[in-house]
C-alpha cells in the first residue's frame, strides 16, 4: 500500500540546501546543493571523493539532520520542515535506505528484519508477513527465517534491499552500497538495487565513490556540480 | 504474525539473557521478601486476633485492659485478683448476654498454663470466629478431675488420653526453664503441687492457631476442690479429700469473664457494645477490656519495628530498580545501532523510549510474578515449619490485598528506573550510530 503523495510531485526535490557542522568555519558549507530533482522512477548517480559530504546529503534528504537553509522536498512534503514525529513517520513511508554496512537488525531474522520496516507504515499487520515473505523469496532469499550472522554477504544485502523496499518508498536512498562488496558482487548488488528500484517505481539516489558504478547509470551528476558556484569546504 | 514493540523488547530480553535472568531474580527477592515479610506481620496478627476469637469483652481484676487482654487470652501471667462467682452472675444478670465464660486461672502442669471454665469454653466461645473447637481424639470434660488439653501442649509433652496429671497450683517451670534458672545461680520457687488429685486426660483439641493451644481445660469445680481442700489443710493438716459438697462460697472464684453481647443477623458488632461497655466501666473494682481494641493497641505499639522491616525490604526493591536500570543502561552501548536503525525506519524518539520503558516494565513485571511465586512457595514452607514446631497456624498465601498494589509498585518503580536509559536512547544520534564499524 503506497504511502499517499501529492500526485505529480517528484520523488525529490531539494531547492537551495545549505548544511555545515557545528564545528565548521563560518562561509565553509559541508554541503551545498542549488537544485536536484529525481522524478519517480528516475535512478542517479552522485559522485564525490571520500568525506565531501555524500552520506551527510542523505541523511539531509532522510530528514536525520536539520538543514541551515533550503528546503527538501520528498514525495512533495518538506521533509526538513516537518514536525519530527511526522518527518519520522513520513521517513519510514516513503524513503528506503541501502547502507554500506547493510545495517540489519542483530537477534532478528531476516524475515523480521523486512517486517520491521513495516512497522512504522500503513501497511495492515496481517500483511506483513506474507508481503515480506514475497518480497524476500522474489530477491532469491530462500532462508527467511534464518539470522542475517548466517547469510553470505551477498544475502545480507538482498536481505538489506528488501527491507528498504518493502513499504514501497517514493525515494530509494544507497550510501555506498557496494563498498562491502568484491567488483563481481558489487555489479551485480546495483543492478539487483536498479531492478528493485524501477519494479517499484522508486526513485534511486545511489552516492558512491567507486568508479565503477558509473556503468550502472545514465544519468551522473558530481556534489560540486550539485554546488553550482558555492565554494566548497577542503573536507567533510 | 506482524512484528511489534513487544518482539523488540523480547528479543532484547533474550538476546541478553543472563543479565536479564540477573535482574529478574533480584527483583523477585526483593518482591518476595516484601511479601514474606507483610504475610509474617499479617500471621502474627491474625494469630492474636484468633486468641480472642468471638467475644466482644472480657472482664477481669487486672490492672489495665491491656494486661487483661494479655493474661485473661494469651496466659501471660495468671491474674492476681480474683472475681467472687456472686460477682459474676451480678455481672451476668445486668444484660442481656449471647455468652458469658467464667475463666479461672492460677494452676498449671509443667509450665504449661490451666484454664478453669465450664464448657460453654468449648460450646459457645471460638478462638477462631468462624471455627468451632474440635477434639482431634476424646471429648470435653464433663465432671470433676477431667482435663482436656490444647493440641500444641499435648503435642510437645506426648500427653495421651487416659493419661493421669497431677496440677501444680502457682505457674510450674518447665525442666529446661529450671536448669537454666539454677544454672544462672537464681533462686526457683518450687511450687504446690496437689498430688492428691490425679486429672484424667480425657479430651485432646485440634489446633486453633491461638494461644490456648498450649493450655489445659478443667472445670470450675476442679479448681475450686483444689481450693477448698487447701483451706481444709491450712485448718487441719489431717483433712481428707474434698468433694463439690466441701466447697464454700469463698472458693468459688474465678479470675476473668469472656462476654458476647447478641448481635443482629450479618452483623459481628453488637449495637449495644458502647453502652454495656459503658456501663460495666462503671465499676471501678474490675476491668473492662475489648479484645480486638487492645490487640490493636498493641499492634500500634510494635509497628515501628514492623516499619523498620517493610522499611529495609522498600530499600532492597529500590535496590532492584537500580539493578534494572544498570542493566539497561549497559546495554545501551550494543544498542545504538539498533536504535538508529529503527529511527531510520521511522520509528520516532518517543517510541524508541517507549521501547525502553516497556522493556524495563516488563522485567519489573517479570520479576515481581517471579517474587510473588517464590514468596508463595516460601511461605507454604514457613507455614509448614511454624505448624511443626510451634503449632502456629499461618495463612500460606501471601495477602492477596498487597499482592496486586506490590506488582503495580514494582512495575511503576521498574518504569522509572528505564527513565534514565529511555532518555539515553530517546537521544541517541542516528547519523554517528549508522556509520560503518571500523
Amino acid at each position: 500500500m503506497p504511502y499517499p503523495t501529492t500526485p505529480d510531485a517528484p520523488a525529490l526535490d531539494i531547492r537551495s540546501l545549505r548544511f555545515r557542522y557545528p564545528d565548521q568555519s563560518a562561509g565553509a558549507w559541508t554541503v551545498a546543493v542549488d537544485a536536484l530533482a529525481l522524478r519517480r522512477g528516475e535512478q542517479v548517480l552522485l559522485t564525490a571523493g571520500s568525506g565531501r559530504g555524500k552520506s551527510t546529503l542523505l541523511h539531509l534528504i532522510a530528514g536525520l539532520m536539520d538543514p541551515a537553509e533550503g528546503d527538501i522536498r520528498v514525495a512533495g512534503e518538506s521533509i526538513n520542515r516537518l514536525p519530527p514525529r511526522q518527518r519520522d513517520l513520513h521517513r519510514g513511508r516513503t524513503i528506503g535506505m541501502i547502507f554500506q554496512t547493510f545495517n540489519l537488525l542483530h537477534g532478528f531474522s531476516a524475515l523480521e528484519n523486512v517486517m520491521a520496516a513495516m512497522m512504522f507504515s500503513a501497511i495492515p499487520p496481517r500483511e506483513h508477513r506474507p508481503r515480506a515473505l514475497a518480497l524476500l523469496k522474489h530477491l532469491g532469499i530462500d532462508r527467511p527465517d534464518a539470522d542475517p550472522d548466517r547469510l553470505s554477504v551477498g544475502q545480507q544485502q538482498r536481505v538489506a534491499v528488501a527491507r528498504a523496499v518493502a513499504c514501497d518508498p517514493v525515494l530509494l536512498l544507497a550510501d555506498e552500497p557496494t563498498a562491502s562488496l568484491d567488483p563481481e558482487n558489487a555489479s551485480g548488488a546495483i543492478e539487483l538495487i536498479r531492478a528493485v528500484a524501477r519494479e517499484k517505481n522508486a526513485a534511486l539516489l545511489c552516492v558512491s565513490h567507486d568508479p565503477a558504478m558509473k556503468d550502472h547509470f545514465e544519468r551522473r551528476i558530481t556534489l560540486e556540480e550539485l554546488a553550482g558556484n558555492t565554494p566548497q569546504p577542503a573536507s567533510a | 504474525m506482524a512484528l511489534t514493540d513487544f518482539t523488540i523488547v523480547r528479543r532484547s530480553i533474550t538476546g541478553r539473557l543472563f543479565s536479564s535472568v540477573v535482574t529478574i531474580a533480584t527483583v523477585a527477592v526483593a518482591v518476595a521478601l516484601m511479601l514474606v515479610l507483610i504475610s509474617m506481620r499479617h500471621a502474627g496478627r491474625a494469630a492474636f486476633e484468633r486468641g480472642s476469637g468471638n467475644m466482644h469483652l472480657i472482664v477481669s481484676r487486672d490492672p489495665s485492659p491491656l494486661v487483661a487482654v494479655l493474661n485473661g487470652i494469651f496466659y501471660a501471667n495468671p491474674p492476681q485478683r480474683p472475681i467472687a462467682w456472686r460477682e459474676y452472675l451480678a455481672i451476668i444478670d445486668r444484660f442481656p448476654l449471647e455468652f458469658a465464660v467464667p475463666t479461672q486461672q492460677g494452676d498449671s502442669w509443667r509450665g504449661y498454663p490451666v484454664l478453669a471454665t465450664n464448657t460453654d469454653f468449648f460450646t459457645q466461645f471460638r478462638p477462631d470466629p468462624v471455627t468451632p473447637w474440635k477434639c482431634s481424639s476424646g471429648r470435653w470434660f464433663n465432671k470433676e478431675l477431667e482435663v482436656v488439653i490444647g493440641a500444641a501442649a499435648a503435642r510437645e509433652t506426648g500427653v495421651r488420653l487416659g493419661e493421669k496429671l497431677v496440677l501444680t497450683h502457682g505457674v510450674s517451670l518447665s525442666e529446661s526453664a529450671r536448669e537454666a534458672m539454677l544454672a544462672a545461680g537464681q533462686p526457683v520457687m518450687e511450687p504446690h503441687v496437689h498430688t492428691e488429685y490425679q486429672f484424667e486426660v480425657v479430651g485432646i483439641l485440634e489446633p486453633t492457631g491461638s494461644a490456648h493451644d498450649r493450655a489445659l481445660f478443667i472445670s470450675l469445680e476442679s479448681t475450686w476442690i483444689l481450693h477448698a481442700h487447701d483451706r481444709r489443710v491450712a485448718e487441719n493438716p489431717s483433712a481428707t479429700l474434698c468433694t463439690n459438697a466441701d466447697i464454700t462460697e469463698e472458693d468459688r472464684k474465678i479470675t476473668g469473664i469472656y462476654l458476647r453481647l447478641p448481635t443482629r443477623a450479618g452483623s459481628d458488632t453488637p449495637a449495644n457494645l458502647p453502652v454495656v461497655f459503658d456501663q460495666l466501666r462503671r465499676d471501678t473494682s474490675i476491668t473492662v477490656a475489648s479484645p480486638s481494641k487492645q490487640i490493636e493497641q498493641l499492634f500500634r505499639i510494635v509497628s515501628n519495628i514492623d516499619q523498620v522491616f517493610l522499611g529495609l525490604a522498600a530499600v532492597v526493591l529500590l535496590s532492584s530498580g537500580v539493578g534494572i536500570m544498570l542493566a539497561l543502561y549497559n546495554s545501551m552501548a550494543q544498542r545504538r545501532r539498533q536504535i538508529a536503525v529503527l529511527r531510520v525506519l521511522g520509528a520516532s524518539r518517543s517510541r524508541v523510549l517507549g521501547l525502553i520503558l516497556t522493556e524495563s516494565a516488563v522485567l519489573g513485571l517479570l520479576g515481581a510474578i517471579t517474587g510473588v511465586a517464590v514468596a508463595f512457595v516460601g511461605n507454604q514452607a514457613v507455614a509448614a515449619i511454624m505448624k511443626a514446631r510451634l503449632g502456629l497456624l499461618i495463612q500460606p498465601t501471601p495477602p492477596p490485598e498487597f499482592v496486586m498494589p506490590l506488582i503495580l509498585a514494582t512495575v511503576v518503580l521498574a518504569s522509572l528506573a528505564g527513565v534514565v536509559p529511555g532518555v539515553m536512547a530517546y537521544k541517541t544520534s542516528v547519523v554517528r550510530n549508522l556509520k560503518p564499524i571500523g
